[in-house]
């Protein structure tokens, strides 16, 4: 598959579903159905699960697309934040057991795959969130990665970097503010 | 939180946190709040959001089972398009609305009464509510496997189950999709022939909203977690208002 779409192309699909047409939402599904499967991937722990959520996402995406508004959000931002917020609470709702990875590793990790963009807008975001990320501490860089891959929060952080809490909220927003002025700088 | 001194710096944060889903539970509940009812706040969050989602540009691509698709397909189907099922449904309907037809009869019938007569008997037919039916077919070649038919008011569900059922191995369940996204488990059923079965006052007030059913086959024995089939899903259908 792997249909190739611009954004704007993207976005029309996206309006066109939130109007009820079916053969524009499975262009959608098309175009961003493996790369929102790949965001589930990384935070759900196996397969059966992330194809659960990545149908959960879908069915929120057709019920939800006419509430999409092109001129204030990008379609895969949109869709991304769909999918990881429905892993994430698939995530919380399952029992307390998580894979306790130290933050290095699932850094590794994260940075295992080839830098694959499907546009060339999101290579230009996508280089410069991690241009801005560069200017972070090192631990923070690390820390705010890992809270988007795996969908962490302040408490597992702590308990996986074996900090306190509140240093590990000072290190987070210290970096968050940071970087939002980096990339909007 | 509610600290009248915040910042425009600490609602950028705030904003932030959310969006990463750093806060816990009794936090992001707050946070969510704060950004249902507060525009400028929400702005903050899908600023973040546009950000962050950058992120997804390293992550790599996989292709799901074609499975997904299907089962999507089942629950966006139009089934008004679908010949037949709807006639059958609407046939269905009028027979049991005829029951509901003489109780409104029966309603108008002392409306229309003048004198001030104290009601002395409550007409004997079931009140009827919305009737929401659903045909649900095989996530596998798209068979029908089963019709079902639920009234809002009385919570009764009623399912006739098709040949299809009988041979798969596995208890069948039966799964409310919310209309937020998520399922429900309404429990067990039958495989094949015609059950009946009135749902807890919780379920129907779920089940009059849900958007669509799906069935699950469990291991005997094994009852999954309220929002999770452990065994595959292999029906659903969108279910509709007569």
């Amino acid at each position: 598959m792997g249909l190739m779409l611009t954004r704007d192309e993207l976005a029309v699909a996206l309006v066109q579903a939130g109007q009820g047409d079916r053969s524009a939402f499975r262009t959608v599904y098309e175009a961003t159905s493996a790369k929102l499967f790949g965001v589930c991937l990384r935070i759900l722990p196996d397969r059966q699960t992330a194809e659960d959520v990545l149908q959960d996402t879908y069915v929120t995406v057709w019920r939800k697309a006419a509430t999409f508004d092109a001129s204030r959000a990008s379609p895969i931002t949109w869709l991304v934040t769909i999918a990881r917020n429905r892993s994430i609470d698939r995530l919380r709702s399952a029992a307390p057991m998580r894979n306790a990875a130290p933050v290095e590793d699932a850094h590794d990790l994260a940075d295992a795959g080839p830098l694959a963009s499907d546009t060339v807008e999101q290579a230009d975001e996508a280089a410069r969130l991690n241009g801005c990320l560069e200017t972070l501490e090192d631990k923070a860089r690390a820390v705010i990665r890992t809270a988007f891959f795996e969908g962490a929060t302040y408490d597992e952080l702590a308990k996986r970097e074996n900090v306190p809490l509140g240093t590990m909220k000072s290190w987070i927003r210290r970096g968050l503010m940071r970087l939002r002025s980096c990339l909007e700088a | 939180m509610t600290d009248p001194t915040h910042t425009p710096e600490d609602d950028r944060a705030l904003a932030g946190e959310l969006a990463l889903r750093l806060l816990s539970p009794e936090d992001e509940r707050a946070a969510r709040a704060r950004e249902a009812s507060d525009p400028a706040f929400a702005a903050e969050v899908q600023a973040w959001n546009a950000h962050l989602a950058a992120f997804a540009a390293e992550v790599r691509s996989v292709e799901p089972s074609g499975a997904v698709w299907a089962r999507l397909q089942a629950v966006i189907a139009p089934v008004a398009n679908d010949n037949g099922r709807v006639g059958f449904w609407r046939s269905w309907a009028i027979g049991s609305t005829g029951l509901l037809a003489a109780s409104l009869v029966a309603v108008a019938v002392l409306i229309a009464r003048p004198a001030p007569t104290p009601v002395v008997e409550q007409p004997q037919a079931p009140a009827g509510g919305v009737t929401r039916v659903a045909t649900l077919t095989l996530s596998e070649g798209g068979g029908q496997a089963m019709i079902l038919a639920y009234d809002t008011v009385t919570g009764n569900l009623f399912i006739a189950a098709d040949s299809s059922m009988a041979s798969a191995q596995g208890v069948p369940h039966l799964w409310l999709v919310k209309p937020e996204g998520g399922v429900q488990l309404v429990g067990a059923i039958a495989g094949e022939g015609v059950s009946r079965q009135s749902l807890s006052a919780a379920l129907a007030s779920q089940a009059g909203t849900a958007t669509a059913v799906a069935v699950s086959l469990e291991a005997p024995g094994h009852t999954p977690a309220a929002d999770k089939p452990d065994g595959p899903v292999v029906a659903s259908g969108e279910l509709q208002q007569l």
